[in-house]
């Protein structure tokens, strides 16, 4: 321990009393465990990492008196994610979902590496096809609908694989056509 | 011949220097501290690897609960006062003191207008107890009903420079989501923010 260092002198012979030098050094143990325990609660409470944001726009709601014209999607330029339950992504790779060949296309695949390759693939195939439009920016669509037993995690992955493989162009869409829910079946509950 | 004294020598080691270190330290960690708020519900949010921090101030932040409870909270004290105000003066419910002082301190709720007094008389006597209060979260549903939109209009009017954040659980359906998304749309609100954890972004990634 840091104790006091006292005494010494005297005893040598020498008979003049001296006064007892009192010593100026105080103990800091106890202030050094004060200082590390409130340290110690300043870093519990505080929260350690700040959470991060990814921003999110949506298109303004259209008014119902005036709809807009919109030109429909060539099919074969759209890549459709069907978000599904217990983490399933059921995904329609450039074909109309009414196409006949869509019952056979329609594929299973798990979110993460299975996903991105997916969708890289889809996105080499469309650039070789149709090219960069006149801004310079790939035409690829990314549809994404999230069905009724996904969760926000799903969605969120689906959006952050977005940021991942640069799709610039992507939209959330939550209503599922004629042909989808047919196509979809019971999957799509 | 006197006999041999050990020399009784306590190891001494000088504490300033580490007591500076403690003090230095004890003084950043006061500083930067920002204390994790009491929420209404624990959530656990997917992760992204946006980079884009959550704005400190002028936040609402809409909680998505695991259960699919909607949770509603601004982070400054006077907006939560305004906005208090604001429902009381449209929904016609009489606030006293004590309970819009009990209210400026909640960081997020999720009780519903009708039983907001009540709930705020359990923190007027007992605040401990205010933790214990099962909160059924706040009605998105039907639109008549729907009282998120409600206080996202008299937050935005008792402070106009809110900005929007979503903070979803893991597990949350995505139908409350849609219901949360079109109680912004109908405001005409677009663009908001989705709170995420950090993870780090695959190899070779840059972003542009």
């Amino acid at each position: 321990m840091a104790e006091i260092a006292q005494g010494g002198g005297g005893g040598h012979g020498d008979k003049k009393v001296r006064s007892k030098k009192a010593s100026t050094r105080v103990d800091m143990t106890p202030m050094v465990d004060l200082g590390f325990l409130l340290i110690t609660f300043f870093i519990l409470a505080t929260t350690l990492s700040k959470p991060s944001s990814m921003s999110l726009a949506v298109p303004d709601k259209q008014n119902k008196d005036q709809p807009q014209d919109t030109e429909p999607l060539k099919a074969s330029k759209v890549l459709t994610l069907f978000l599904g339950k217990d983490n399933t992504v059921w995904a329609l790779d450039r074909i109309a979902a009414d196409d006949d060949k869509a019952k056979t296309d329609l594929k299973k695949i798990s979110y993460g590496p299975d996903l991105r390759t997916l969708i890289f693939q889809a996105q080499a195939q469309v650039d070789r096809e149709h090219g960069k439009d006149e801004k310079g920016i790939s035409q690829f669509v990314v549809v994404i609908k999230p069905l009724k037993s996904s969760t926000y995690k799903n969605m969120v992955d689906a959006l952050d694989e977005m940021a991942v493989t640069k799709s610039k162009r992507y939209a959330l869409v939550d209503a599922l056509t004629t042909s989808e829910k047919e196509l979809l079946g019971d999957k799509a509950d | 011949m006197p006999a041999v004294k050990p020399k009784r020598n306590y190891p001494m080691m000088d504490m300033t220097a580490m007591c500076d270190v403690a003090f230095l330290l004890l003084t950043f960690f006061i500083l930067t501290a920002q204390f994790k708020a009491q929420d209404a519900a624990t959530i656990e949010t997917p992760s992204s690897i946006s980079a884009i921090k959550v704005p400190d101030k002028d936040i609402m932040i809409i909680s998505i609960g695991k259960d699919g409870k909607v949770y509603f909270g601004v982070d400054n004290q006077v907006t939560r006062l305004g906005m208090l105000e604001n429902i009381s003066q449209t929904e016609g419910i009489q606030f006293t003191d004590k309970q819009k002082k009990v209210f400026s301190l909640q960081a997020n709720f999720g009780v519903p207008i009708r039983s907001l007094p009540q709930w705020l008389n359990v923190g007027v006597t007992n605040p401990d107890k205010m933790k214990e209060v099962p909160q059924p979260g706040i009605p998105t549903d039907s639109t008549a009903q729907n009282e998120l939109a409600k206080w996202i209009y008299q937050a935005r009017r008792a402070n106009k420079d809110l900005r929007i954040a979503i903070k979803g659980d893991n597990v949350a359906k995505f139908p409350v989501f849609k219901d949360v998304m079109a109680s912004l749309q109908a405001q005409n609100i677009n663009k908001f923010n989705l709170i995420t954890g950090t993870e780090a972004p695959p190899a070779g990634w840059k972003a542009d």
